[in-house]
């Protein structure tokens, strides 16, 4: 190589011939990247999924069970509340996923095409970042008995000196849950689902449409669900499955919301696994993939409700009706979003009382004093915690970043989606339960001898990482427009300087996007971290639930807000870029038509 | 252009790097464990430097001024290698005791260079999962968990599947400390030998701590005053909790403390047992011990249950959260095994100021803690090392100050020189600390087969509502 | 529909439009029912600026000062969805989850689902794309999708329409055609029209009133 460049040198046209260079490993890279993606996602998860299908079906050397046979599956039947447990995963994640999607449709209906769209946008984004834990400990302090409700009306309505014995949270009908998980999800849906429609032509389209269907008379939210969502549902099908999948087999929220008498499936998987009893292993793995059917039994639920309402729907969409009583409607989302923003707003609120309070007895609805001592502590604990979550969540970030592009770039070069097999594959880690195959990973990774605990946790970040940066940058990629790139390359451009020039920065918010979101998943991982670091690599989501657990409100309070601050100043720097490219927008828009007049003609 | 070109390499100068980083892990363990390693040094780029630089930690310069039979064994360890670092899995739920484990990594840290990093854990069982999945996993000698806190259930399960080192503690110099000679319970866990698989590293007895529902400043009430309305026997337990409806509740099996509390009441509730029926309890479980012992405990529960909190229909997962209902007023009583952690939590503003401490008269459970080292344990020798020094007259008379943990030692106190003696003696008192002069008849713990049973008819019970 | 075809007009009074304290364009005109008024200039002009008055939608970074008159009925303040004016755009807008006679239908005020159906294909008949009902829009010719649109305007029965470029996509032989159709079926419904275009052609054969808006000289 190096006599090849020193006789081009000699030539006098080094350029020419680095770029060959360039270029050849640049369409090498892309050639090889979709196949790296779907290595990355396919193999932790299959190799996971057969680390407890193994368990489940009796077979774990380290207890000298070496025979196969359906005994964890019966153990698992015995299991008292077995169907209680089902029944609560199931309906929990099937009504909270219902009620952030229609609630999501609500908000856009009501403010689509208005400001306030994005001002909502951005009070419910910090909701996105807060990791579930510290979402569910916000939560409960507002509707348990001592909580912040029940001080606001104490004791002038209620009449309650101490906290009255309600059963909220940790109902046994799984209200709090589906409370939780409703408020956490509705946030990502409605961020993904703004996401997906603000890519420039799509947009153009959308509100144009939208403004065809006002201008024949349609009141805005039927305008909305006529005319707009049916275009729009396609992009939202897959974080809406995501979603579901997610509330099926989580842990951290029924965990602190929900009731233990029983508890949902996936926390007693949880559970067993963890429990004393060793042989407890084969029922847990049993479990993990009963979890397994009932995600997919809630994903095909939701195939069926969407078939369901299409097969109703589809006739009143050209009945020609304007209106189902849109202005009461709107009255009624003005009030909820009111009380949503309202509910969260005193949650947030709750969680910094509570990390500057002293002593705070009921039913005050203000802490007696106010003290820093919260902070100083945690904020001596906290450095290394922070410096692990920020290095993993940047080189996951990154890896997801980089593939997500090259995998994006070689889709275009080569004019074709990816099969539909990889596209399935990229989401496989947000629809398989993780506790269906962490476990199991953790004993793929010792049975390997990896030591490289670093690299170990930031590829588990990385499998729930790059399907969300893939789900935020695919849709603006695929719909770029490619004629900006045949422009270029007719004027002799390579393609990664098209890649590099042209792609990149036409892409540079969404990318931006992208990267804090992908931050923000990583920031939030608790069960990968925990499971594949084995404990050895804190961040601040390992400290903030293990303090969770812990006896003061205080310090879980100041470890769930400074996990709101990391991601938060990764969303405040994009914020703040894109309002400097908005303002030189218009500051050159506004110089090149400052002011017309009229004349009039006589024909 | 060179602006374009510069910023074109850096870009595949990175990915490059970080693609290589993606099929090299191996070759960059070495790295990244000395990263995980370095939180004290704080500095991450200079990985390389910081284990140059570190000195050869030798175990022979362990050796305390003591009288312990062996002494030259210990003494003529081998090295320990460049830096050790010894992984301590405990339950990290309590910020005093982690700010302890933190001083303790200081210490071993200033006296034989090891790199002491405390695993916090939610549930010791984590860790028995952990060495359970290497075991399976062939790895029998790169383990994760060096040094685990532990007993009982946890202990016992260990034991059972062979996943714990034996035979070390005796070469501990401070082991001897304890006088495991005349002191039994040393070597026993929950009744069970611990054949040299674990050394004692402290004690603890079952404490309950109320605050008065009407909180009047009465800033000269006395200790007995504000306990009067306190029960102080298991059957005062029931009255006070059908008096106070909603003003109790204990955890859910098979967290340890909820165990705890079960075997309190199994123990009480039997005392009036004849002596053979009762020495059921401390053997392992039969059909006909189960038979007798067993129902008069679910007579009671079934009694308490509809007056705890929630009506018995949830229950809280651990002792922690237990307590933070008392702080938070839900509840009045609560327990603990750790009694500083009252005092302290009321300093920390966890709980209400006055929170007072008691035990019950008509006994309190007791039992000893232990550290173990799995047998496959990557940094034996270092944690050995560690394991001797958290059994120090210095370490453990540090443990034993309510301002930094409150745990008993587990030393025996009267067989030390005078000096080190004072080091164990009692500050002042603080007025939600369980007083001194508290009269404690020890309960032993029973069988762990028994933990195993009541986790199990329980959940059968109660666990589906 | 409007019976009384005589009373149709728009009347736009006294309208000034601003942006940022600077005027960008006044107005003062009234079309008849039937009229076209022709508004052409340079984009950034503020030709889409007034259409955007016109339907209400008006970008907030705009001040507007004037009325509305439709049919003699102020509807300055009115809601877009309630002003009962009808869009053309360059581009057909085809709603791509409805049939082309979904895309009818969803304009058309509601009613028994047979005579709809009647009145659709009537319609599609009449302007030369009998039985194509059921087609999907994106598998229609751009001409074809044009006259779809048209279609969709007219029986949504508006008391009158604004045109935004509406040819300009179309090739010069369909573009003469839809043209006239547009023009036809406009005449023949009495409405008043608001047309923006470029094209001078499309200004003869409007055969009405020419507002030329002209960029004016830039302000340092």
């Amino acid at each position: 190589m190096s006599h090849k460049l020193t006789s081009n040198s000699l030539n006098n046209r080094p350029l020419k011939d680095e770029t060959k260079l360039l270029d050849t490993l640049f369409s090498t890279v892309v050639k090889f990247s979709p196949k790296l993606l779907i290595a990355i996602l396919i193999l932790p998860v299959l190799g996971g999924l057969l680390g407890v299908l193994l368990p489940a079906f009796g077979w774990l050397p380290a207890l000298d069970r070496t025979q196969f046979g359906l005994q964890g599956f019966q153990q698992l039947v015995q299991t008292p509340g077995i169907a209680q447990m089902i029944g609560l995963s199931f309906f929990s994640s099937i009504v909270s996923g219902l009620l952030a999607f229609v609630i999501t449709l609500l908000l856009l209906a009501n403010y689509f095409d208005s400001p306030w769209l994005a001002r909502i946008q951005r009070l419910l984004g910090p909701i996105l970042v807060i990791p579930h834990a510290a979402a569910a400990i916000a939560i409960a302090f507002l509707i348990t008995p001592s909580g912040m409700i029940a001080r606001l009306l104490s004791p002038w309505l209620t009449g309650w000196q101490s906290p009255t014995d309600w059963l909220l949270p940790h109902d046994p009908y799984g209200i709090s849950i589906i409370l939780g998980l409703t408020l956490k999800e509705l946030p990502f849906l409605l961020l993904m689902t703004l996401g997906a429609i603000a890519q420039p032509e799509l947009n153009i389209k959308l509100q144009a449409q939208y403004r065809v269907a006002l201008s024949l008379g349609y009141y805005p939210i039927t305008a909305f669900f006529k005319a707009v969502l049916p275009n729009i549902y396609p992009l939202m099908r897959l974080p809406m499955l995501a979603i579901l999948a997610y509330a099926s087999a989580s842990v951290e929220m029924p965990l602190i919301l929900g009731p233990n008498t029983p508890p949902t499936l996936a926390v007693a998987i949880m559970n067993w696994f963890h429990d004393v009893d060793l042989s407890l292993r084969i029922k847990a793995s049993s479990g993990a993939i009963l979890q397994l059917f009932i995600t997919l039994s809630v994903l095909f639920t939701w195939w069926l409700l969407e078939k369901l309402t299409q097969a109703i729907s589809s006739k009143s969409l050209s009945n020609g009706q304007r209106t189902y009583g849109d202005l009461f409607w709107s009255k009624i989302i003005n009030i909820f979003t009111l009380l949503l923003i309202g509910f969260i707003a005193l949650a947030l609120i709750g969680m910094v009382f509570w990390s500057f309070a002293g002593y705070w007895q009921f039913p005050l609805a203000l802490p007696e004093q106010w003290v820093i001592m919260h902070w100083q502590s945690a904020l001596l604990q906290v450095q290394t915690p922070i410096l692990n979550s920020l290095s993993i969540g940047l080189v996951a970030t990154s890896i997801a970043l980089i593939l997500t592009l090259l995998t994006l770039e070689f889709e275009k070069q080569n004019g074709a989606q990816l099969s539909r097999f990889s596209s399935v594959i990229i989401y496989l880690p947000l629809m398989i339960p993780s506790i269906a195959f962490l476990f199991g990973l953790v004993w793929l990774q010792e049975a390997v001898h990896s030591k490289a605990t670093f690299i170990n946790v930031a590829l588990a970040h990385l499998l729930f990482v790059l399907p969300y940066v893939f789900l935020s940058l695919a849709t603006s990629y695929r719909l770029l427009d490619s004629r900006y790139a045949q422009v270029a390359a007719s004027l002799g451009a390579s393609p990664i300087k098209i890649f590099l020039q042209l792609s990149l920065p036409q892409l540079l918010m969404p990318i931006m996007m992208a990267s804090a979101l992908g931050l923000a998943i990583s920031f939030s991982q608790y069960l990968p971290t925990l499971l594949v670091g084995g404990g050895r690599l804190n961040t601040v989501t390992t400290e903030a639930v293990s303090l969770a657990n812990g006896a003061s409100r205080r310090t879980s309070a100041v470890y769930a807000l400074i996990q709101m601050l990391l991601p938060a100043i990764a969303f405040s720097l994009i914020w703040l870029i894109s309002m400097r490219k908005k303002r030189q927008k218009a500051q050159v828009k506004l110089n090149n038509k400052t002011a017309s007049y009229i004349t009039k003609v006589n024909r | 252009m060179p602006a374009v070109w510069l910023l074109r390499l850096i870009f595949l100068a990175w990915f490059t790097l970080l693609f290589a980083m993606l099929f090299t892990t191996s070759s960059l363990s070495y790295a990244n464990t000395a990263f995980a390693a370095t939180p004290e040094t704080g500095s991450i780029t200079s990985t390389e430097t910081i284990t140059e630089t570190s000195s050869v930690a030798k175990v022979n310069s362990v050796l305390i001024s003591n009288n312990s039979p062996i002494q030259t064994k210990w003494s003529t360890g081998e090295t320990l290698g460049k830096n050790p670092s010894v992984y301590f899995h405990a339950w990290g739920g309590d910020p005093q005791i982690n700010s302890y484990i933190q001083w303790l990594a200081k210490r071993v840290k200033q006296e034989y260079n090891i790199d002491l990093q405390h695993v916090k854990l939610t549930d010791t069982s984590e860790a028995v999962s952990r060495v359970l999945a290497e075991k399976s996993a062939n790895n029998h000698q790169q383990g994760q968990v060096d040094l685990v806190w532990i007993n009982g259930e946890n202990f016992a399960s260990m034991a059972k599947y062979q996943l714990l080192a034996q035979g070390w503690v005796a070469q501990l110099p401070n082991f001897w400390l304890t006088n495991p000679k005349e002191n039994e319970a040393m070597t026993r866990d929950f009744g069970l030998p611990t054949q040299g698989m674990e050394a004692p590293w402290g004690q603890a007895s079952l404490t309950f701590y109320y605050t008065p529902s009407i909180n009047v400043n009465k800033p000269k009430s006395t200790y007995q005053d504000s306990i009067r309305h306190a029960p102080k026997n298991i059957s005062q337990l029931l009255t006070w909790a059908e008096q106070n409806p909603g003003r109790f509740t204990y955890p859910k099996p098979p967290d340890f403390l909820s165990l705890s509390f079960l075997k309190y009441a199994l123990i009480t509730l039997n005392q009036h047992q004849p002596a053979p029926v009762k020495s059921g309890l401390y053997q392992a479980v039969t059909k006909q011990s189960q038979a007798t012992l067993l129902p008069i405990l679910w007579t009671f529960l079934d009694k308490l249950h509809p007056y705890l909190w929630h009506q018995g229909r949830y229950f809280v997962a651990s002792g922690t959260a237990l307590q933070r209902l008392v702080g938070d007023g839900e509840i009045n009583l609560g327990f603990t095994f750790s009694a500083a952690q009252v005092p302290a939590a009321v300093e920390r503003y966890n709980l209400p100021q006055n929170t007072r401490s008691f035990v019950m008269q008509d006994g309190s459970l007791s039992n000893i803690h232990f550290i173990a080292i799995p047998y496959n344990a990557a940094n034996s020798d270092a944690a050995k090392v560690v394991a001797n020094f958290m059994l120090s007259v210095e370490a453990q008379a540090k443990k034993q100050q309510a301002k930094i943990w409150g745990d008993s030692t587990v030393l025996d106190v009267s067989q030390l020189s005078q000096q080190e003696q004072l080091l164990f003696s009692i500050e002042q008192q603080h007025p939600s600390a369980l007083p001194v002069s508290s009269k404690i008849t020890a309960l032993s713990e029973p069988h762990p087969s028994w933990s195993i049973l009541l986790t199990r008819e329980w959940l059968k019970r109660y666990g589906a509502q | 529909m409007s019976s009384v075809f005589e009373n149709n007009s728009l009347q736009i009074k006294n309208l000034t439009i601003m942006r940022q304290q600077t005027p960008l364009l006044s107005l003062n005109e009234t079309i008849k029912g039937g009229d076209v008024l022709t508004i052409m200039g340079p984009s950034g002009s503020g030709k889409s600026t007034l259409l955007n008055w016109l339907t209400g939608m008006l970008p907030k970074e705009f001040q507007a000062d004037g009325q509305l008159y439709l049919n003699d009925a102020n509807i300055t303040k009115v809601a877009s969805y309630q002003r009962n004016i009808g869009l053309l755009f360059q581009d057909a807008l085809l709603f791509s989850h409805l049939s082309v006679a979904g895309n009818i239908a969803f304009a058309m005020p509601k009613g028994d689902s047979k005579t709809r159906a009647i009145k659709i294909s009537q319609a599609l008949s009449d302007v030369g794309l009998a039985g194509l009902e059921n087609r999907q829009p994106e598998s229609l010719s751009g001409g074809q999708q044009a006259r779809v649109a048209l279609l969709r305007v007219l029986l949504s029965q508006p008391k009158a329409i604004l045109l935004d470029e509406p040819f300009s996509k179309l090739d010069s032989q369909l573009r003469q055609e839809t043209r006239q159709l547009v023009f036809e079926q406009i005449r023949q419904h009495q409405l008043p029209v608001i047309m923006v275009t470029h094209d001078e052609s499309d200004a003869i054969a409007a055969n009405g009133k020419v507002l030329h808006l002209k960029t004016p000289q830039q302000d340092i």
